[in-house]
């Protein structure tokens, strides 16, 4: 108890800085990870199902990962709730109460990092998805 | 002036009716109230709290973060499915994917008690 009393100013230190690059971090990938499903993904199933083109596995692909988006931004939401309720924490009065809360953010961070690799899985899906497709409508004879 | 008019009866007024004008400010603050509590409720459970760089504690990143993404481009959901708009769709992916996946995001343990010198080893 006596050392997170006396590492708790720094600690607290980290923590804000933590805070703050991940909320960038957030704002940063969040808007890539949204616009590679809105911009991207549910266009080209749209447009491959307006040609009458079989587009089960890309959309397939598609709707896995905005299930992992959507737990993804549910996920961060949790961690960054802990974040500031840890902040709250006064360490030098309630040091177990902030090492529990450290703990428990931390959790939720691991979290969060997992459902980022989650998101990335499912772009490479969607990749071997569409090389399929492509390969398909190759075969199909298309041309322009 | 004729004495005889009967005179009408000064009617009272109850406490309200001589401040209707003190009601209606209180009812409107009352309306405000209950509309930003809504909206407090709204911003904080929606996750909007969260992208709201503009908050305090977090000016120091606000300026870091892209606020436009123009580079990012839509691709047409509309028009022929081709060698050309299979080839255009594939070029705009593989650079967005790419981009999506240079970062390990949330990667690291910066939150470790070693880290944070606050180790229960240590803690006694």
């Amino acid at each position: 108890m006596n050392r997170i009393k006396s590492s708790c100013v720094s600690a607290k230190n980290t923590l804000n800085r933590l805070h703050a690059s991940d909320a960038l971090l957030r704002v940063n990938r969040g808007q890539i990870y949204e616009s590679m499903s809105t911009k991207l993904m549910t266009r080209f199933n749209d447009r491959a199902q307006s040609n009458h083109f079989d587009a089960k596995s890309l959309i397939s692909a598609t709707v896995s990962y905005g299930t992992a988006l959507a737990t993804f931004r549910t996920d961060y939401q949790g961690y960054e709730e802990q974040l500031s309720n840890t902040l709250r924490i006064d360490c030098t009065k309630e040091p177990v109460a902030f090492y529990d809360a450290v703990a428990s953010a931390r959790n939720k961070r691991s979290q969060v990092h997992d459902d980022v690799t989650v998101l990335h899985k499912y772009i490479d899906d969607y990749t071997a998805a569409f090389a399929q497709f492509a390969s398909d409508h190759k075969d199909q004879g298309g041309g322009n | 002036m004729d004495d005889n008019t009967p005179v009408e009866p000064i009617e009272q007024l109850s406490f309200w009716d001589g401040h209707r004008y003190l009601l209606l400010i209180a009812i409107v603050i009352a309306i405000a109230l209950v509309l930003v509590g809504i909206s407090m409720t709204l911003y904080v459970t929606s996750g909007a709290a969260q992208l709201d760089l503009s908050r305090p504690g977090y000016r120091s990143v606000s300026s870091q973060a892209i606020n436009n993404d123009s580079e990012f481009k839509n691709y047409s959901s509309t028009g022929p499915i081709n060698n050309d708009s299979i080839a255009e769709f594939k070029a705009l992916y593989e650079k967005q994917a790419a981009s999506a996946k240079a970062v390990d995001a949330f990667s690291g343990d910066p939150l470790s008690p070693d880290t944070l010198e606050i180790s229960a080893q240590a803690t006694q």
